[in-house]
């Protein structure tokens, strides 16, 4: 049963045919064959919720999601600005309408109440009275208490209908009987236990600022307040567990122009020192002009890193955080991005496609090269042909080639191992016998090891061209 | 008096050792497992902390290939203690076939500098960095200067250096420096390989390998052959390289001495 696709939501029309929420696909298209499904997308909807939440604090600065389709706003001392709860209510309905999104919304004096009238109240607009949710929540069903499903399922099993019915029975058996959530459920209902809502947080922006009293533009200066700028920003992102991956300076002109420079680390890091002194080499680009009066350090990427930063004595087994990544991040922000690597596997047989560049502290998982497969030590990103190459038949390895001038007269060899290209990634009809590549493992009379390949099978009619794609050590 | 004199002298190499290994009492050393090599080094094996030059000689001189693989294949026994460092000026180090010979290709991190200035100051950063046990550096010539720099940064930390002399396609030969701050000077050559008997095609790989500088030590000239390359046990043995025993001809080489009846 786990499997089987359900209803996740219906619509008016769907409803009016008999369909409900939670209902097996199958079921509803054998009773209703027109009936028209869409993927769900949890994701977009909690997405689309955020994004809600977020514009729901133009009513309240306190406003909690509830997911999948519910927000809880705590008006408390905010209902005057619009002349009551009604209006505030009407407005705020009348906005989400003009929007699309028609919600049932209740006031009440707890988050529970409010929720048990907007979800199973008659009507769309419920406002109980200060200490009057009683006797609303009297005529609702148990599973207006967000009950667990067991403990909805058993109420109603024992003909607990309606919650007057649980209001007035004992506490302690109660409890015993449906559990201890039912009972705080109740008394966070009916306001005698306190309920904790998570509010949304506003994202505050990973940015530093600092202004001058008067304008600098000596290196050393710019050197000393790249510090101070980091040094504040660091402060913050250890306070809240944070480490960031990109750290953009920007020194502000007095006329107006900013000039902004980029550093990269290799692992998210929030350390001023480490900061500083990768900027510094490219503050001599910056050009002050009359001085600088603001500059501003923005951290992107920002990411947890776990612990502090702690510095190890040289005896002590070196971690990456202090010997590597700060070399990686020294080299990567000198060089440029593509010239630090590491060298991972790729699963293909085609020798240039088998490794790939990847990010230099990337840990390497998985499979690696077959070592039985001899591969040369230097191979040439472009293969570079041979000339006067003699072989005694055509499909046998070379005897002698010549390249870079240089005559090679092959000793042993080796092969060969047949290569071809990878046809599945190309069009069918650009599959052709000449992307097969026979690879030699030749040693001239020196003892120098070569891999050479043959381009194509060989045909009568076509000349035989042979390449060579690296050396052996 | 002869005893007196033989302690002094003792006592006195020692003295330089430590010297040499940068104030280090405890310097450590890689050995080859051959003691025919191991004993031309003071420390019973290549010395750690210093740094060591490689060089090829004709087609080698611009690719390189086989001091590469030799002191890749002399140096895997630490890339797979801590990280290995490679700098180059052109990139055409092809990952697979490190692996193939036993080094611990997958881990090494790969720099290309833009010259030569920036390919030695690459290295010298990288030496002196804690966690980094060993460190390539492909670059055109040492000078007096830069290898004194280096062998510093290599004191800083320990982290032992394997210069790989090597030439830009098509450049000029440059007079190369007389003197030089390298531990050891190596020249490698490749060497016809020799097939297991009844096998054909190549055997393992072979060369010829001459230490032409070593300093407190002596020299020598031998044929190596990393037995486990391109096989699955690359890589796991406690010495990559084995020296082949130089004989006349090996094949005729009598199996039990032979011995004069009384």
């Amino acid at each position: 049963m786990k499997g089987a696709r359900r209803l996740a939501a219906v619509d008016k029309a769907a409803r009016a045919a008999g369909l409900y929420t939670g209902q097996k696909v199958t079921d509803a298209m054998a009773l209703v064959p027109e009936l028209v499904t869409a993927e769900g997308e949890p994701e977009a909807d909690a997405a689309a919720l955020t994004a809600l939440v977020d514009w729901a604090v133009r009513f309240s600065p306190a406003v909690a999601p509830d997911a999948p389709d519910g927000l809880f706003l705590d008006i408390a001392g905010v209902s005057h600005l619009w002349g009551g709860e009604a209006e505030l209510m009407a407005d705020f309905r009348a906005r989400l309408a003009a929007n699309g999104l028609h919600f049932r919304c209740a006031i009440a004096d707890t988050p529970g109440a409010a929720w048990a009238l907007a979800h199973h109240g008659k009507g769309m607009e419920i406002i109980a009275p200060p200490n009057g949710q009683a006797d609303l929540l009297a005529y609702l069903p148990p599973a207006a208490l967000r009950l667990e499903p067991q403990a909805a399922a058993q109420m109603e099993r024992l003909g607990l209908r309606l919650l007057f019915q649980i209001i007035g029975l004992p506490r302690a058996p109660l409890a015993r009987r449906f559990g201890k959530q039912t009972l705080i459920r109740l008394d966070q209902a009916m306001g005698r236990a306190d309920e904790a809502l998570t509010f949304r947080r506003p994202p505050h922006p990973w940015f530093a600022r600092l202004a001058f009293f008067e304008p600098i533009s000596a290196l050393e200066d710019l050197q000393r307040v790249s510090f101070d700028v980091s040094a504040k920003l660091c402060a913050r992102l250890e306070q809240e567990g944070q480490g960031a991956k990109r750290f953009v300076i920007a020194f502000h002109r007095l006329d107006g122009k900013a000039f902004p420079l980029a550093i990269g680390l290799s692992l998210a890091g929030r350390d001023p020192t480490r900061i500083a002194k990768l900027l510094a080499p490219k503050l001599e680009t910056v050009d002050p002009g009359f001085g600088i009066d603001v500059v501003t350090l923005e951290a992107e990427g920002v990411e947890p890193v776990s612990g502090r930063q702690v510095r190890l004595d040289t005896g002590a087994e070196a971690a990456v955080e202090d010997g590597l990544a700060p070399l990686v991040d020294r080299l990567t922000n000198r060089l440029g991005e593509g010239r630090v690597w590491k060298s991972v596997p790729v699963a293909s047989h085609v020798p240039e496609q088998s490794t790939r560049h990847a990010a230099p502290l990337k840990a390497v998982m998985g499979a690696g090269w077959n070592p039985e497969a001899p591969r040369p030590l230097r191979l040439f990103r472009q293969p570079e042909p041979l000339e006067n190459v003699m072989a005694l038949t055509p499909d046998d390895p070379p005897r002698q080639f010549q390249w870079r001038k240089r005559v090679h007269r092959v000793l042993q060899a080796e092969g060969p191992e047949r290569i071809g290209a990878e046809w599945w990634r190309a069009d069918i009809d650009k599959v052709s016998i000449s992307h097969v590549r026979d690879y030699y493992r030749v040693e001239d009379q020196e003892g120098a090891r070569f891999w050479v390949f043959r381009e194509g099978l060989y045909s009568a009619d076509a000349e035989t061209r042979w390449w060579l794609h690296g050396v052996f050590g | 008096m002869s005893g007196f004199r033989d302690d002094r002298l003792a006592a006195l190499k020692a003295k330089i050792a430590t010297l040499e290994a940068g104030g280090r009492a405890d310097s450590e050393s890689l050995p080859f497992g051959a003691p025919e090599i191991d004993d031309c080094f003071l420390g019973g094996g290549l010395a750690l902390g210093q740094w060591h030059e490689f060089t090829g000689a004709g087609m080698e001189v611009e690719t390189a290939a086989s001091p590469a693989a030799f002191a890749a294949l002399v140096a895997a026994p630490l890339a797979r203690r801590g990280e290995a460092v490679w700098v180059l000026r052109r990139d055409d180090l092809f990952a697979p076939g490190l692996a193939g010979l036993g080094f611990p290709a997958e881990r090494l991190i790969q720099v290309c500098a833009r010259d030569e200035a920036e390919a030695l100051a690459i290295t010298e950063d990288a030496l002196a960095t804690i966690g980094v046990a060993a460190v390539f550096a492909e670059v055109e010539a040492v000078d007096l200067t830069a290898g004194r720099r280096l062998q510093l940064a290599c004191e800083k930390r320990g982290s032992t250096g394997f210069v790989i002399r090597r030439r830009p396609y098509g450049g000029q030969e440059r007079k190369s420096a007389s003197g030089s701050a390298a531990a050891t000077r190596w020249k490698i050559a490749p060497a016809a390989s020799e097939p297991g008997p009844g096998e054909f095609g190549l055997g393992p790989p072979r060369w010829r390998v001459e230490l032409e500088r070593c300093r407190g030590g002596r020299t020598g000239a031998w044929l190596m052959e990393a037995q486990t390359a391109f096989t699955w046990e690359a890589g796991h043995g406690p010495y990559p390289l084995r020296l082949v025993p130089e004989l006349g001809d090996r094949q005729l080489a009598p199996a039990e001495p032979i011995r004069l009846s009384a």
